[in-house]
């Protein structure tokens, strides 16, 4: 098939327009949004797209719809995304929850600006982090990527569709206003060599009678779309292995929202993504995730330079989160630096996950800015001095 | 390298830092390109940072600036303070008034002079810049202006460009 | 016409596991659920291209009672949840069962877009002035001065007449009646269901326990001669003043229209979209 745009070469592009390409290239064929900065180059890119490639897009009247329209593309068998920023990622909670107990395969792209509510509409953050984990309501897991690179916001959203079929679960691609809007050099794969995963369908008219049964014993029931004839119902409320509405019977509560948090937790493995650097022989570790990562890296070399054996976990995942992992690495170090742009939310996670074994320092930064590889530095040497 | 381009909304700044990054993503340099600009969009200040470099780029954000192209006062006076004691300050002679040591060309003039519209100062500039710096290859700019540049305006685009490129050559 | 008999409908169309419904004594849903399921059977439509969407409600669900493809969703967002359905795949015909609360407050925006957009998607709105499932708070339709548990002095707002509404939207097919004008019913259901673009047959529907009993009309023939006489044909309406109007609802069909539908502007759209781009001639 035709592409409309270069394929099998690099470009030079915004991070918002790596995600459009990539969603066309991991085989979305539909879009709903609702302008907002700095997401709406993503919107404005599969406008420009979609009508090329057979695929819908379409503005909606406002985000609720928007993740609406996209959650019923999934259910007909259309990979499907929306991309909003923080106001919009808020109105989007309510539906998210519904994808979430529904079991829906789709992307939600969230390039993150300040908040609370209009805050810095231009200017980057992280402070999305907690909502994206935790912002809709009731127990529930769901899987967030956070890029730190424009090639890495490329390569994560095909990977955010394919974690989204194969868990049939919704995907936060958590970025920001820095990577969304900033260009670098993209290596844009022949479509050939980008490897796709689909959701599982029913094998037969029996498997398709039970759209929330974990029949397979993986946890994940195959998903009988609509138009297919298997006349399937779907409801928010709580539901048993045939999707009927049973609201007062807690076993089948329990049984079905462990099933969806464990489809998750238990597949941690398969999940999780991170990256190390100069990790092995650290005393001080660096935890740190999107944009900032970048300057950890740098700041990891600069304190290395000046004596401090400095190392840097670069998370990919954010959630599932590996406690565990985080426990090692704090066996391992006398401190655990966590800097985010927001006044602490993955430092949390880390703080439980070191349980006690090392120090665990939030440095914070918040107002639109990057933290610099100096600011992280003086911030690890400041504390490293005051031990 | 970290190269700063500051001006006024219109002048065409950050499209100037586009055609830069894309020029060095050509060449197979690692690039990043940002932009700051006010809420206007036209009037406000303007700035397109670009870093190009062979190793892998963490520096996203210029802090200590190698080159500062100004193009226009409220530009330089926005950015001044990130340009390197030691960098070099390239700015429009007839529209910014430094404070510091400097080169430059009237490129608006220039610009008017040789395209008839002021709005391809930002081109002759870049040709400025590249011949000063050698950055990148003049002919990866102007595959890079080809590219990226409205359909139908490339040679005008490309006139002004090799015309700056000659001032910075002299 | 030929009436087949309810059971023949019910072991036709309904989910044995999921009966009985979940609707009080006189509770007008079911009757509007009946008239839905005949129009489509006298249409001969199969119940493997049909999908039913809802959104929060006691009406809403009724795709959950039906044997096709169903979605219940979140309050309001029915509609929304439709046009992600119908324009991923337009060969699918879709029926959204909806409330009056649903429709005109909580989902109101989705609703005029979806009619602005004209959404080929046809409306079956249960119109029972109230929040049945909830208990009998009122409602955007509630008319001034009906009590609801949330205006227990009677309702000091406007209402909205959501048939005209859709018009004013821009529907192509507009109908509204009472439960009990079930020949009428049937057949704007069936007209509307083979209209393309967006249609809404809106019905007033008893709820005789939580809006009823509030008001003074404790069963359902209570509110079939309320219905009687607060209703008024369109044809005997043109020739009303404003003033005999005051305090009736016109029943009858409102619009009937052929504007093109979403998913034809958007084929047309893409076909632009190649031509421009030089992709196709």
């Amino acid at each position: 098939m035709k592409y409309p745009f270069p394929v099998g070469k690099s470009d030079f592009i915004q991070g918002d327009e790596a995600i459009a390409r990539a969603a066309i290239l991991a085989g979305c064929r539909f879009y709903a949004g609702y302008p907002i900065t700095p997401a709406s180059e993503i919107f404005e890119a599969m406008a420009l797209y979609m009508p090329l490639v057979d695929g819908v897009s379409i503005q909606m009247e406002d985000e609720l719809a928007s993740i609406a329209a996209v959650i019923g593309a999934s259910w007909v068998g259309t990979k499907a995304m929306t991309a909003t920023s923080g106001p919009g990622f808020s109105l989007m909670m309510e539906n998210l929850g519904y994808a979430i107990m529904t079991e829906t395969p789709i992307v939600v792209v969230d390039v993150q600006r300040s908040g609370p509510s209009t805050g810095q509409p231009t200017l980057a953050a992280q402070g999305d982090v907690m909502q994206a984990i935790w912002g809709t309501h009731g127990d529930h897991s769901l899987i967030v990527l956070t890029p730190a690179t424009v090639q890495e916001a490329f390569d994560m959203t095909i990977r955010a569709f394919n974690l989204a079929e194969k868990y049939r679960t919704p995907v936060i691609l958590l970025t920001d206003a820095e990577v969304g809007h900033m260009r670098e050099k993209v290596d844009i794969p022949n479509p050939e060599d980008v490897e796709l995963v689909y959701r599982k369908l029913p094998a037969n008219e029996e498997e398709a009678k039970y759209p929330f049964g974990d029949i397979h014993g993986d946890l994940i029931p195959p998903m009988p779309i609509f138009g297919k004839g298997y006349r399937t119902y779907v409801t928010g409320l709580t539901h048993d292995e045939k999707g009927r509405p049973k609201t007062v019977d807690a076993e089948i509560h329990r049984k079905l929202i462990e099933r969806i948090v464990n489809k998750i937790e238990k597949n941690k493995k398969d999940i999780i993504e991170y990256e190390t650097f100069d990790l092995d022989d650290a005393e001080v570790a660096i935890i740190s995730y999107g944009i900032v990562a970048r300057s950890a890296i740098r700041a990891v070399k600069m304190l290395r330079s000046e004596g401090i054996k400095a190392g840097l976990l670069k998370l990919n995942v954010v959630w599932p989160f590996d406690f565990e992992m985080i426990e090692k690495i704090a066996e391992q170090v006398n401190a655990i630096y966590v800097p985010e742009m927001n006044l602490g939310q993955v430092y949390h996670l880390v703080k439980e996950g070191a349980n006690g074994k090392a120090r665990v320092e939030l440095i914070p930064k918040i107002g639109g800015e990057v933290h610099t590889p100096q600011e992280i530095v003086k911030a690890v040497k400041r504390c490293e001095k005051c031990i | 390298m970290q190269i700063r381009l500051a001006g006024i909304g219109g002048q065409g700044v950050v499209l100037a830092g586009v055609i830069l990054g894309e020029a060095a993503a050509i060449e197979g340099l690692n690039v990043v390109q940002t932009q700051d600009y006010s809420s206007a969009s036209r009037g406000g200040h303007s700035i397109a940072d670009v870093v190009i470099s062979k190793e892998p780029i963490y520096d996203l954000i210029v802090t200590k600036a190698d080159v500062l192209v100004a193009l226009a006062q409220l530009g330089y006076d926005t950015t001044k303070d990130s340009l390197r004691k030691d960098g070099l300050l390239i700015i429009d002679t007839d529209l910014v008034k430094p404070d510091r040591e400097f080169i430059g060309a009237p490129f608006t003039r220039i610009a008017e002079e040789t395209t008839g519209l002021a709005l391809t100062v930002n081109m002759v500039a870049l040709g400025y810049l590249v011949a000063k710096t050698g950055v990148v290859k003049k002919e990866s700019v102007e595959e890079a202006i080809r590219r990226r540049v409205p359909k139908g305006t490339e040679d005008i685009n490309l006139k002004a460009f090799r015309v700056g490129y000659e001032e910075g050559s002299k | 016409m030929y009436l087949k008999l309810s059971y023949e409908i019910r072991d036709k169309y309904l989910r044995k596991d999921m009966l009985p419904t979940i609707f009080c004594p006189g509770c007008g849903i079911g009757s509007v659920l009946q008239y839905t399921l005949r129009a489509i059977d006298e249409l001969g439509w199969s119940k493997d291209e049909v999908v039913w969407v809802s959104g929060i409600g006691c009406s809403s669900r009724v795709p959950g009672f039906v044997d096709f493809d169903g979605l219940h969703t979140t309050h309001g967002r029915a509609l929304a949840f439709a046009t992600g359905i119908k324009m991923a795949n337009p060969d699918l015909k879709v029926i959204a069962f909806m409330g009056d609360g649903d429709t005109a407050a909580i989902g109101g925006n989705h609703f005029i877009h979806a009619i602005r957009r004209n959404l080929d998607v046809t409306v079956i709105l249960i119109n029972n002035f109230t929040y049945g499932m909830t208990g009998g708070q009122v409602a955007p339709t509630t008319l001034k001065g009906l009590r609801g548990t949330t205006a227990p002095y009677g309702s000091f707002e406007n209402p909205f007449d959501i048939a005209e509404l859709a018009v004013a939207a821009g529907a192509n097919y507009v109908a509204r009646w009472t439960v009990f004008n079930y020949i009428q019913g049937i057949n704007s259901i069936k007209k509307a269901l083979q209209k393309k673009g967006f249609s809404l047959v809106e019905f007033l529907s008893p709820c005789p326990i939580s809006f009823g009993r509030r008001n003074r009309m404790k069963t359902a023939p209570e509110l079939i001669k309320w219905y009687n006489k607060i209703t008024v044909p369109i044809s005997k309406a043109k020739n009303m003043s404003p003033e005999e109007l005051e305090g009736k609802i016109i029943i009858g069909e409102f619009v009937d229209r052929d504007r093109p539908s979403l998913d034809e502007e958007y084929e047309a759209y893409k076909k632009r979209a190649k031509k421009m781009m030089g992709w196709e001639e």
